[in-house]
C-alpha cells in the first residue's frame, strides 16, 4: 500500500520574532515494513540555516533557524511511503516466549538486545508508581507469554480509559491521566510504557500517523487526520511489536511510523525557541491519503 | 618581647591531649620536619599576633570580595570566605604519588568520556554496566556521535582526595563537569602570602601559577579555527550562583569575558557575544553552567541559563566548550567499583590512587552487601542534583531514616552506590584561638596541556570540625586552608611573591576592548544608583538639618517651612504617602520616625537603604570592574550603613552622621572610578547613567520645592535648602554676592555651564557620552537618543531665567518653570529608555514554542 502524508505546522506570532531555532522530527524513517520513497520539506519563511542528521535513536532530525524578522512560520512535510503487510508466520513464532524469559534473554550479547535494554529504565514522564506496577501485574502473571500479556495490557487500557481529546496536553502528568482515566493516544502509550518498565521490560514510544477512513459513501476531508502515537514491545530474536491502545489493535498497514524514543520528548515532532515576549498560536493539520 | 611560654602555648595545648604525634600530623613521617619548621615560624609570631593576623586575613579576603553563596540562606548571598591561618602540608614524596595518580585519572576519565559518547565499547564488552551510564542524568543522548577536536575531550578534571589514618591517600570524588575551587585556591594563596609571609620561611612551597598558564594555553588551543587570539568567555549562571566570586575572579585573572546565557546567541551556527558595538564571535566557552541547562532548544527546555542552539554550534564544530556538554555523566560514583577494570582495559595500568571500596547496588550480590551493612556505609546516588543532597553518611542516621533509605535503594537499586566509611587522618587547624585536630579534604586540579595533563601544585583544602561527618561541602559550612606542596627544589617564598605580582600585573593588562551589553547595562545602572543614593542622601541631610535647627533657632513661620521641606522630601524620594496626604499631620509634628524609615527601612520603596541595595546589586553584577581599593570603600560603606541602621534610635545626630559617612564613601567610590576605569565604552555608560540621574534629580528637586510660590522666608529657605543639597550654596554666594532670589537660583542650577552641579552641565556631558556610543546605523542622521539629548540641551540653552521666574497670579505657581521641568523630565526619561532599547538587547526574552501533541 502506498501513502501520501502531508503534515503542516503553523505558528502565528503577535509580535515579530527576530530569531528562531527549531528542531523537528517529521521526516519518516524506514522500518521493516515501511519504505520512505520521497520527502519534500517546505518552510516559510526560508530558513537561513538548515541541517539534517540522525539522533541517538536513529530518527531523522532536521534543524533550522530563521534569523530575520517574521510573524508567521509554516512547516510542511510531504512524504510518500510504501507499507508492507506483516507476515502471519512471524506472529506465531514469538508467541511462546514468557515475559520472564524476555528479561533473561535480553541480557545476552547482541546488538538488538543491547539496543533494546536502553528502553527499560523509566523516564521522567513514565515514572513508575505502586499503582502502575499493580495495574501491570494483573496482565503480567507468572509464566505468561510476553505477547499475550502485552496484548491484554493494551486491551485493558483501551477498555479502562476514555478517549477524550482536549482533556490533556503534552504537559499533563501521567498521574492525572491515571486518576481521571481519560486522555489521548500519547497518554495511553505513556501509561502502557510505564507499566512495561515497572515490570523491568523494554518498551518504546512510537510517533506516527494513522490512516482514517471516511464513513461509507462520504468523501474524506483533507487535514482531519492527526499525528498519532502507540507503544512497542521487544521480544528477543524476534524484534519489536507495535500495539495501539487507543484503537485496541496491533499496529498494521494503516499505522505509519515517523520515529521512536523512550517517550514523547525524544520524538516530539517540532520544538523551538524564539526570541520574543509576545504570545503565539499553533495550528497543525495532517492528511494521510492512499495513492492508487 | 613575647615570653617563651606565650610563644609555644598553641602547640603545647595541641599536644597536651592524648593523641600521638602521628595522629596529629596526618600519619606522614615525611612531614614531621616540615611541620616543625612551620611551627617555629608560627610560634615566633606569638599568640596575639597570630590572632591579629587571622583577623587581617579575614579582612583581606572580605575586601577582595571573596565570597561563597549559600542557597536558601537569608544572609546567604555573598557570605565571606573562611580561611584557616594554618595551611595543609603535603610532602614532596606524597605529592609525587598524588600528581601521578591525578594525571592518570584525568587520562582515564577522558577515555571513558570518549567511549561513552562514541563506540561504548566498555558497555558492549561488559566492563561497565549500561545502567550506570544510561540512568545518569548527565548522559546527554544529544551529544552522542559528535566528534570533538583536540587530543582530550576532558579539559579540566578535579578530584577530592583524603589521607586516612594509615597515611594512605584515597580518592573520594571525581569532578568532570565544571570543577569549582581553583579560583579560591589561588585567592587563599594570595591572602597567605600577603598577610603571613613569615610562615613560608624555610619551607619551599610550590607555586600555583603554572597551572593557570597551562589552563590559558589549553583553552587557547581549543579554539576551532586555531586562532592566535581566540575569544574565550566564561559562562556563569549569574551572581546568585554559589561560586560566582570564582567565576568573576577567574575571568579577570585569565582575561576572559564573563558572560551569562543571554549575553550569547547562536546565529549561522556560530556563537556570538552581544556587545555594545554589535555581535562578536565566540570561539571557546569555559562552562560553569551544568550541561543540562546549556541549551533550552535541545536539553532542559525551561532553562534560562543557556543559549538556544548551542549544541548545533558544537555539532558544526564552530565552538569548543570546556568541559564539553555531556561530561557530567562520568562524574558518577557508580563508576568507582569498575575503575580498576576500566584502567586495565583502557590504559593497561593499575590505578595509582585507590578509590574507596564501593558497591554498585545494580548487581544483586552488591545490593545485598549494601543492605546488610547499611548503617556502616556512606550512600551516594550516581548523579548529583543541585538542590538535593545526593550523598548521605548512613552511620549518622536514625533507625527510621535507615529504613527510608533502604526502601529507596530497593526501589531503584541501580541509582545507588554504597561506599566504605574510612577514618580521615587529622591535621591541625586554628579554631577559636586554639589549635585543634580536624579532618581535611583536598581538591586537586588537572588541566589538559594537549599532550598530557598538568596538575595544580596546590589545591583547595576544606575541613570540617565534625569528626563524624564524612561529607564535607562548602554548602554545609566548614572552612578552607591553603595547600602547600613542599618541594626540594629551589622555588621558595621568592616564588610566592612573584605570583602575587604576576596576578596584579595581569589585572591591568586584560582590559577587554569589548563590552557585553549586559555589563554595559549594569554599569549604566551603577551610575544611576550612585547618583540616586547621593542625591537623596544630600537632600534628606539638608532637610534633617533644617528640621533639627528649626527647633532651636528662631525662624518665622517655622511650621509652614517644616511642612514644605518634609513634603518635598516625600515627593522627591517617592516614599508616599509619607509626609503627604491624610494622616500626615502627626508625622509632620514628630517627623523623626518617618525620617528614620526613609533612611533605613529597606522594605520601603524609595528609601535610602532600598536604593543602596539596588546600587549594590548592580555593583556586584559587574564585580570585576572595580579595583581593590574600590571594594574596600564599598565594604566599609555597607558595614557602616548596617551598623548605623542598628543604632538609629540613639539620636538624631547619629542619623546625620550616618548620612555624612555615606556621602563621603559614595564620593570616594565616584573618585576612585574616575582614577581607575579606563575611558572606554564602560566609562561612557557608567557616566551617562550618572548624568541622566543627576539631571532627573535636579528636576525632581526643583519640582518638589520651588514651582509653588510661597511666602517670604519659607521660599527663601527652600531655595537655600535646594542650593545646599546641590552643593551650590557657597557657589551662589561667591558668584552673585546677593540675597537668594529665584532667577539667580535658577540661573545657577539650570543654566550656568560652569557650575558642575547645573542641569546644563549634566546634559552637555550626557550629549557627549551618547555620541560616543557605537553607531548602530550608518549614515549621518542622528540616532534617536542623540536627537533627544540635543533637544534637551537646546531647550536649556534657549531658556530665559526671568521668564521661568514669573508666578501665575491665580494659581501661585511658576507655570513656565513647571512646564519647562516637566518637558525636560520627559526628554530625559526617553533618553534612558531609548538607550536601553538600543544597546541592552538581551532584554528580549526567550520563549519555548508550543508543541503539538498526538491524538
Amino acid at each position: 500500500m502506498q501513502y501520501q502524508i502531508t503534515h503542516t505546522t503553523e505558528y502565528e506570532y503577535h509580535q515579530s520574532v527576530s530569531l528562531c531555532h527549531n528542531v523537528t522530527k517529521l521526516i519518516l524513517r524506514n522500518t521493516h515494513d515501511q519504505l520512505c520513497k520521497k520527502t519534500v520539506v517546505k518552510i516559510i519563511p526560508q530558513p537561513d540555516v538548515m541541517s539534517e542528521y540522525k539522533d541517538f535513536f536513529g530518527n531523522h532530525v532536521m534543524y533550522f533557524a530563521i534569523q530575520q524578522e517574521h510573524r508567521h512560520l509554516k512547516v510542511t512535510v510531504s512524504s510518500q511511503i510504501e507499507k508492507k503487510a506483516a507476515s502471519v508466520s512471524s506472529l506465531n513464532f514469538y508467541k511462546g516466549t514468557t515475559w520472564e524469559g524476555v528479561k533473561l534473554l535480553i541480557q545476552e550479547p547482541g546488538d538488538d538486545n543491547f539496543d533494546a535494554c536502553q528502553y527499560i529504565p523509566e523516564t521522567d514522564i513514565t515514572r513508575s508508581t505502586q499503582e502502575i506496577l499493580q495495574y501491570a501485574q494483573q496482565s503480567f502473571t507468572p509464566g505468561r507469554s510476553m505477547f499475550d500479556a502485552s496484548a491484554e495490557l493494551m486491551q485493558r487500557i483501551s477498555k479502562d480509559f476514555e478517549f477524550k481529546p482536549g482533556f490533556t496536553t503534552v504537559a499533563t502528568p501521567l498521574a492525572v491521566v491515571i486518576k481521571e482515566r481519560k486522555g489521548v493516544c500519547q497518554d495511553f502509550a505513556h501509561f502502557a510504557i510505564a507499566c512495561m518498565r515497572s515490570m523491568g521490560l523494554p518498551a518504546r514510544y512510537v510517533s506516527g500517523y494513522l490512516e482514517t477512513l471516511a464513513p461509507p459513501g462520504k468523501e474524506k476531508l483533507v487535514g482531519v487526520d492527526a499525528s498519532h502515537a502507540w507503544f512497542s514491545v521487544f521480544i528477543p530474536n524476534t524484534g519489536w511489536i507495535d500495539f495501539d491502545p487507543t484503537n485496541n489493535m496491533m499496529a498494521g498497514e494503516q499505522h505509519i511510523t515517523i520515529g521512536w524514543g523512550r517517550d514523547y520528548t525524544d520524538v516530539s515532532p517540532l520544538k523551538g525557541v524564539i526570541l520574543s515576549s509576545g504570545p503565539h498560536q499553533l495550528h497543525v493539520s495532517v492528511d494521510v491519503r492512499r495513492m492508487s | 618581647m613575647i615570653s617563651e611560654t606565650a610563644k609555644t602555648s598553641f602547640l603545647e595545648e595541641y599536644f597536651n591531649n592524648s593523641h600521638s604525634n602521628n595522629d596529629l600530623f596526618g600519619f606522614n613521617p615525611g612531614l614531621e620536619q616540615n611541620w616543625k619548621t612551620f611551627f617555629t615560624s608560627f610560634s615566633n609570631l606569638g599568640n596575639e599576633e597570630i590572632m591579629n593576623r587571622s583577623q587581617d586575613m579575614m579582612r583581606f579576603l572580605k575586601e577582595n570580595g571573596v565570597t561563597y553563596n549559600i542557597y536558601g540562606d537569608p544572609s546567604g548571598l555573598n557570605r565571606p570566605w573562611n580561611l584557616d591561618i594554618v595551611p595543609f602540608l603535603v610532602s614532596k614524596e606524597e605529592w609525587l604519588l598524588i600528581e601521578a595518580g591525578l594525571v592518570q585519572r584525568a587520562n582515564l576519565f577522558d577515555l571513558i568520556l570518549k567511549d561513552v559518547y562514541g563506540e561504548q565499547r566498555l558497555i558492549k564488552e561488559g566492563v561497565l554496566p549500561m545502567e550506570i551510564i544510561y540512568n545518569h542524568r548527565g548522559f546527554l543522548r544529544e551529544c552522542c556521535g559528535i566528534n570533538l577536536p583536540g587530543k582530550h575531550n576532558l579539559v579540566i578534571y578535579a578530584a577530592d582526595i583524603a589521607r586516612t589514618n594509615n597515611g594512605k591517600i584515597w580518592v573520594l570524588n571525581d569532578r568532570t563537569q565544571a570543577p569549582s575551587g581553583s579560583g579560591y585556591a589561588l585567592e587563599n594563596r594570595l591572602a597567605m602570602a600577603r598577610i603571613v609571609p613569615e610562615l613560608f620561611n624555610g619551607l619551599k612551597v610550590r607555586r600555583l601559577s603554572p597551572y593557570y598558564n597551562a589552563m590559558r594555553n589549553a583553552l587557547t588551543e581549543m579554539s576551532p579555527q586555531q586562532k592566535e587570539q581566540p575569544r574565550i568567555v566564561i559562562l556563569t549562571p549569574g551572581p546568585s550562583n554559589e561560586t560566582y566570586f570564582e567565576h568573576s575572579f577567574l575571568s579577570s585573572h585569565l582575561g576572559f569575558t564573563l558572560v551569562q546565557g543571554d549575553d550569547l546567541m547562536v546565529k549561522d551556527n556560530y556563537v556570538w557575544l552581544k556587545t555594545l558595538g554589535g555581535l562578536e564571535k565566540v570561539d571557546v566557552i569555559v562552562r560553569r553552567v551544568d550541561d543540562e541547562y546549556c541549551d533550552p532548544l535541545e536539553l532542559k527546555e525551561d532553562s534560562q541559563l543557556g543559549v538556544p542552539g548551542l549544541l548545533q554550534a558544537v555539532r558544526s564544530g564552530n565552538v569548543s566548550i570546556a568541559n564539553p556538554l555531556g561530561s557530567s555523566v562520568v562524574e558518577n560514583p557508580g563508576l568507582m567499583p569498575f575503575l580498576p577494570a576500566i584502567a586495565r582495559k583502557l590504559l593497561s595500568e593499575e590505578l595509582k590512587l585507590p578509590t574507596i571500596a564501593s558497591w554498585w547496588c545494580g548487581q544483586p550480590k552488591e545490593l545485598q552487601y549494601v543492605l546488610d551493612h547499611l548503617p556502616t556505609l556512606v550512600i551516594k546516588r550516581i548523579f548529583r542534583e543541585s538542590f538535593n543532597r545526593t550523598s548521605v553518611d548512613a552511620t549518622l542516621l536514625t533507625n527510621e531514616e535507615l529504613s527510608d533509605l533502604r526502601q529507596k535503594i530497593i526501589a531503584q537499586p541501580h541509582l545507588y552506590v554504597g561506599q566504605e566509611k574510612v577514618d580521615f587522618s587529622n591535621t591541625p587547624a586554628m579554631v577559636n584561638g586554639k589549635l585543634e585536630p580536624c579532618h581535611a579534604l583536598l581538591r586537586c586540579f588537572a588541566v589538559s596541556d594537549n599532550g598530557n595533563y598538568t596538575a595544580m601544585e596546590g589545591g583547595l583544602t576544606r575541613t570540617s570540625l565534625d569528626k563524624n561527618n564524612m561529607v564535607i561541602s562548602n554548602q554545609l559550612g566548614g572552612f578552607s586552608k591553603d595547600t602547600w606542596i613542599l618541594s626540594g627544589d629551589e622555588t621558595s617564598t621568592l616564588g610566592i611573591k612573584k605570583e602575587q605580582e604576576y596576578v596584579h600585573a595581569q589585572k591591568h593588562n586584560t582590559k577587554s576592548d569589548i563590552l557585553p551589553s549586559r555589563t554595559a547595562e549594569n554599569l549604566f545602572w551603577v551610575g544611576r544608583y550612585t547618583e540616586r543614593v547621593l542625591g537623596n542622601a544630600r537632600f534628606q541631610r539638608t532637610v534633617m538639618q533644617f528640621v533639627e535647627e528649626a527647633n532651636k533657632a528662631f525662624i518665622d513661620d517655622d511650621l509652614n517651612l517644616k511642612q514644605s521641606l518634609l513634603r518635598a522630601l516625600t515627593v522627591h524620594t517617592h516614599t508616599y504617602p509619607g509626609f503627604t496626604g491624610t494622616g500626615s499631620e502627626k508625622k509632620l509634628l514628630e517627623p523623626w520616625k518617618e525620617l528614620s524609615e526613609i533612611l533605613f527601612d529597606s522594605n520601603r520603596a524609595g528609601s535610602l537603604s532600598c536604593n543602596i541595595a539596588s546600587f549594590s546589586r548592580a555593583v556586584y553584577a559587574v564585580r570585576d570592574h572595580w579595583s581593590t581599593d574600590t571594594w574596600r570603600v564599598l565594604r566599609e560603606m555597607e558595614e557602616a550603613w548596617q551598623s548605623a541602621a542598628a543604632a538609629k534610635h540613639k539620636g538624631h545626630y547619629k542619623m546625620l552622621n550616618a548620612v555624612d559617612n555615606l556621602i563621603t564613601s559614595m564620593m570616594a567610590f565616584v573618585s576612585l572610578n574616575r582614577e581607575s576605569i579606563s575611558r572606554e565604552q564602560g566609562w561612557n555608560l557608567l557616566d551617562a547613567g550618572r548624568k541622566i540621574e543627576q539631571s532627573l534629580l535636579i528636576i525632581s528637586m526643583l519640582r518638589s520645592t520651588l514651582v509653588t510660590r510661597r511666602e517670604g522666608q519659607v521660599e527663601y529657605i527652600l531655595q537655600e535648602a535646594v542650593l545646599k543639597s546641590n552643593e551650590s550654596l557657597v557657589n551662589y554666594r561667591f558668584k552673585y554676592r546677593a540675597h537668594l532670589q529665584l532667577p539667580l537660583v535658577l540661573d545657577l542650577l539650570l543654566l550656568d555651564p560652569n557650575n558642575p552641579r547645573s542641569l546644563v552641565y549634566q546634559v552637555e556631558r550626557l550629549k557627549a557620552y551618547l555620541s560616543g556610543l557605537p553607531k548602530i546605523n550608518v549614515g549621518h542622521a542622528l540616532a534617536e537618543h542623540e536627537r533627544l539629548a540635543l533637544e534637551a540641551f537646546t531647550m536649556i540653552k534657549l531658556a530665559d531665567k526671568d521668564v521661568l521666574s514669573v508666578a501665575d497670579r491665580h494659581t501661585h505657581r511658576y507655570k513656565k518653570l513647571d512646564e519647562f521641568l516637566t518637558k525636560m523630565n520627559m526628554l530625559l526619561h526617553n533618553i534612558s529608555n531609548v538607550v536601553s532599547k538600543t544597546y541592552f538587547k538581551h532584554a528580549q526574552t526567550q520563549q519555548q514554542l508550543f508543541r503539538s501533541g498526538n491524538v
